[in-house]
């Protein structure tokens, strides 16, 4: 339940005793007045933590109550962990209201997330993240020789090609016209670029489903463009099927701060799985195309017991048995490394605030050739439980990253390094920077422990230093 | 004494040549043969030294070597039991011990194919199928790779029997020689007055050696390498040893399993896949619909296999028409008085829960010509063994047997923790060992508990397996007392890892 209700008290503003939450005008007063009374900590135990949540979900508050955390309305601002809905996200960081954030307060959202949540911008972050690299001559954006047939992805590069090919309409429709008419045979599906559950999503083949956007793009309207932006992707004709059936990974990763990039993929997910057998010609069933359970669950066939979701652990069973040895390690390390790129394509953009820390559900698609695809990336991980491992995966989840972001027995600080203990970790791993000397292929996980640095004998040939955490300039080719 | 073995050897190999002549796999093997014979290489001097570095050079030596190795297993044994079963049914059946327990089994057979002729009167079916109406047929063969969504109305069909209706029956066995004492005290439910021989901790151990000793002293051994080098002799006793060591690798497990259950496909065998495929779609059965109701209620909704159930379907369609079985599978013999009923094509009446024999299968094989092999083989050499009251040494009712000795020789706590609840302990695992596991352990380990059953060919791992899961959550299962409550405290078995708790189970006294 959101309690947008009340407004949020901004606690440095208080002077000591506890005004009505009702008086808005009061409360403006407080922020405008020049006299700002820190409030002390003394009325709090030191491992008396204070919680609100904007939302209620099992798999949050039994993981609180676990800790002793005590709940408190989100409002009085008394909280020193608060996982919050979009709506009061907004109004603590917005610029309207210069609410401060304690130095013992931390938020489940950054400021600017909708870098990375929003389609359009996501698309348009690593498209300059692929530019930023080229100019710099960075290895990573290494391309294929120029007669390689282009992918879905709609680029060339070796490492980099980890999206399908989007346009932002109005704005590019030209750009779409022209590349939908070099390859015609293809199907492409429509977003729009800021909702969820599947909403607004269809498949299209022919261009003149698209004439809405033909006429906003020839009449210069751009106070339009923002309400009835959508993005329009390749769509991944050839997806892995297993029974048949079309389905994507939902996968866990937490950031902790983005300079440096501190990120961790959890090692549980699941696999949602459409209710209908695919069929590439059928572009209007929905049910064989889009794999979010709100539209699979308006479905007859679906099945509320397992809910269409598998967890991950089977699909590796299953491709490492059928598809060969190491294949599920192969595609983890290739989604880490979608992963990877992806978060630092928004890191030079997101504001680094060290109050914030943010739980993403990335949906990736593999394709027939093992090959991830990033799809979209959401801020707000659906934390409802559909079957009962669902919520049990959920439940470990939210564990694990309480763990990780407010380490036992002590409060959140904002000056604390974000370094959790290794064994905090638990099924989390963490996503390294990208070896740029690859060798296929690599190992997958390490531990997060640091490596002892490697001493030289006198007179021996310098080693290369292996794949590890320290910064690929330290890297030297055999 | 050397006369007598080469007599015996004699006697054996006229035995297997007798055999082997009249399996399928005879034909093309003599043709090849005859193909050798003919070669250059072989020199009809000194026919016998080149003919065998021929057949060795030719790849047929190790064939050869596995039919015959599967033979002597399978089904010579079984001759020789039918052989004194003859004679035992020829004598009145006071002498014998255990005749109580195979009546029990021909009456529990004869009761469920009762059940299923009293479905198909009420349901106005004839038992042996009727032939489908040429749109049924179409839409079936239409449907038949997306099966889930054929729609039948299967609002009358109930499964046969369920788990726990065999329980009660095997709970309710009487022996001949009861006891006249006072059995207030003594709840009736031990099953130690059956008299069937179990083996005891110390030969089980001695059984299960090779999971306890480690072959560390050779290096860390690079099970890859191995498992590719075994699968290239094809030799099945080699991939059964390999298997004993409980951590096969995902991508050669499905290989090592067809060549240990012997099911490695000829053209004969997909002919009479095809054969199987196309009575399912010109004749409709009842099994159809109780396969049907099966599937719906088990695998459908269970998170780990729903995945497959298309491929389920053709399986168990395909199985509930295989006349093949009935032979191989072997029943209990006893006279008793009364209707015979006939029962499906397979003889085997489904029940509540045959496709989750089946599912663990669908990890390994991709296409459902393989996996139907396999799982076939798989049924009939153990999974039958489970679900039909007999008196061979690893049947249910053994295995129950060995669960309760165990228990109450072992964690003498849990025992009578039970008894003071009057609860049978067979109540809580019964499920477990009369489905092998599966639908309750995560795959991954469930297919690492059936290499152990291939491996050392033996069920009895399954009540080991279970007493270790007790006693591991034993101070849970203390702590509470009632049936439902220590229901939910075994319901999750999905962090169990079954090797590291056999093998303490095996190494500890």
């Amino acid at each position: 339940m959101k309690k947008q209700t009340r407004t949020l008290r901004n606690l440095r503003q208080r002077q000591g005793g506890s005004s009505s939450s009702e008086d808005d005008s009061a409360n403006i007063k407080l922020l405008t007045s020049p006299l700002i009374r820190r409030r002390t900590k003394t009325d709090k135990t030191p491992k008396g933590m204070f919680y609100s949540t904007d939302w209620a979900k099992t798999a949050l508050v039994t993981n609180f109550h676990k800790r002793g955390w005590q709940e408190v309305p989100a409002f009085g601002g008394d909280w020193n962990f608060y996982w919050a809905g979009t709506q009061n996200c907004r109004y603590i960081f917005g610029i309207d209201h210069p609410y401060r954030m304690r130095s013992d307060q931390i938020i489940n959202h950054f400021p600017n997330s909708i870098e990375l949540s929003r389609k359009d911008l996501l698309i348009k972050n690593i498209k300059r993240y692929r530019k930023d690299l080229e100019r710099r001559g960075d290895p990573l954006a290494q391309t294929l020789s120029p007669d390689t047939k282009l992918g879905i992805g709609g680029t060339r590069y070796k490492h980099l090609d980890i999206i399908p090919m989007t346009f932002v309409l109005p704005a590019d429709y030209q750009l779409f016209v022209e590349e939908f008419h070099q390859s015609p045979a293809s199907t492409w599906i429509v977003k729009p670029c800021s909702k969820s559950q599947g909403v607004g999503i269809f498949l299209v083949n022919k261009l003149s489903k698209l004439k809405k956007y033909a006429c906003e793009a020839r009449t210069f309207c751009p106070q339009m463009s923002r309400g009835t932006c959508v993005v329009v992707s390749k769509y991944i004709k050839n997806p892995l099927l297993i029974g048949g059936k079309k389905f994507d990974l939902r996968l866990f990763v937490l950031v902790t701060a983005f300079a440096p990039l501190k990120a961790y993929l959890y090692k549980e997910g699941f696999c949602r799985f459409c209710t209908e057998k695919y069929d590439q010609a059928e572009i209007d069933n929905v049910f064989m195309h889009l794999t979010n359970v709100s539209i699979q669950k308006t479905n007859q066939e679906y099945n509320s017991i397992h809910g269409g979701k598998w967890p991950l652990q089977n699909l590796w069973l299953y491709l490492d048995s059928l598809r060969g040895e190491g294949i599920s390690h192969l595609l983890w390390h290739r989604i880490s490394e979608t992963i990877r790129h992806s978060l630092d394509a928004v890191a030079p953009v997101m504001a680094n605030d060290r109050h914030c820390f943010e739980v993403y559900g990335y949906d990736i698609i593999i394709d027939d050739n093992l090959k991830p695809w990033l799809i979209e990336i959401n801020t707000s991980p659906s934390m409802h439980s559909t079957t009962a491992n669902d919520r049990m995966l959920k439940s470990r989840l939210i564990d694990n990253v309480l763990d990780v972001v407010v380490p036992p027995n002590s409060m959140p600080d904002e000056h604390w390094d974000k370094t959790p203990r290794p064994e905090l970790l638990k099924n989390f791993t963490v996503l390294m920077p990208i070896p740029l000397a690859k060798k296929l292929p690599a190992v997958v996980v390490r531990s997060p422990k640091k490596r002892p640095a490697r001493r030289r004998r006198a007179g021996s040939r310098v080693q290369p230093a292996q794949e590890d955490s320290s910064s690929a300039v330290s890297q030297r080719k055999k | 004494m050397e006369e007598l073995q080469d007599a015996s050897i004699h006697h054996m190999t006229a035995k297997v040549i007798a055999a082997i002549k009249n399996t399928k796999c005879y034909e093309p093997i003599y043709k090849e043969l005859q193909r050798l014979v003919c070669s250059p290489n072989v020199d009809t001097h000194d026919m016998r030294n080149t003919l065998e570095d021929a057949i060795k050079g030719a790849g047929l030596e190790t064939e050869i070597r596995n039919i015959v190795y599967n033979l002597v297993r399978s089904r010579l044994t079984k001759t020789d039991d039918k052989g004194l079963t003859h004679k035992q049914t020829s004598k009145p059946t006071v002498s014998d011990p255990l005749g109580y327990l195979k009546r029990a089994g021909v009456l529990w057979d004869r009761r469920v194919r009762k059940s299923l002729n009293a479905m198909c009167t009420e349901l106005k079916v004839p038992l042996h199928g009727q032939p489908r109406i040429s749109a049924d047929r179409e839409d079936f063969m239409a449907k038949w790779n997306e099966l889930s969504n054929y729609n039948m109305d299967l609002a009358n069909y109930r499964p046969v029997y369920a788990p726990k209706d065999l329980l009660e029956v095997l709970l309710s066995l009487k022996g001949p020689a009861k006891t006249t004492e006072n059995t207030d005290q003594i709840p009736q439910w031990e099953f130690s007055h059956i008299a069937l021989p179990v083996k005891n901790l110390f030969e089980l151990r001695g059984h299960y050696a090779d999971l306890l000793r480690s072959d560390s002293y050779l290096g860390v051994p690079d099970l890859t390498v191995q498992c590719q080098r075994i699968l290239e002799g094809r030799h099945a006793p080699m991939c059964q040893q390999f298997l004993k060591k409980g951590c096969t690798p995902a991508p050669y497990r499905g290989a090592l399993w067809a060549s240990v259950l012997d099911s490695k496909l000829h053209d004969y065998d997909i002919d009479y896949w095809h054969k199987l495929r196309n009575a399912v779609w010109t004749t409709d059965h009842i099994v159809d619909k109780l396969v049907f109701k099966d599937i719906q209620l088990t695998a459908s909704n269970d998170d780990q296999y729903f995945v497959f159930e298309d491929v389920l379907y053709q399986v168990l369609l395909c199985f509930s028409r295989d006349t093949d079985i009935g032979s191989c599978v072997d029943y209990e013999t006893f006279p008793v008085k009364g209707k015979t009923y006939e029962g499906p094509p397979s003889g085997v009446v489904p029940f509540h829960g045959i496709c989750m024999f089946a599912a663990p299968f669908c990890y390994l094989y991709d296409s459902p010509v393989n996996l139907y092999y396999t799982f076939r083989a798989f049924y009939i050499r153990y999974c039958h063994r489970l679900t039909t009251i007999n008196t061979h040494p690893q049947g249910i009712v053994s295995l129950c047997l060995l669960f309760e000795k165990l228990l109450q020789t072992y964690e003498p706590q849990l025992w009578s923790h039970f008894r003071e609840l009057q609860i049978q302990p067979l109540r809580v695992v019964f499920k477990w060992l009369m489905r092998a596991f599966s639908g309750h352990l995560p795959p991954d380990q469930l297919l690492v508990l059936w290499d152990l059953i291939l491996g050392f060919d033996s069920l009895e791992i399954l009540p080991l397996f279970a007493i270790i899961i007790l006693s591991f959550r034993k101070e849970s299962i203390m702590q509470v007392a009632s049936l439902d409550n220590i229901e939910a405290i075994l319901a999750d078995l999905s962090s169990i890892k079954v090797l590291p708790l056999v093998q303490l189970a095996l190494s500890r006294d």
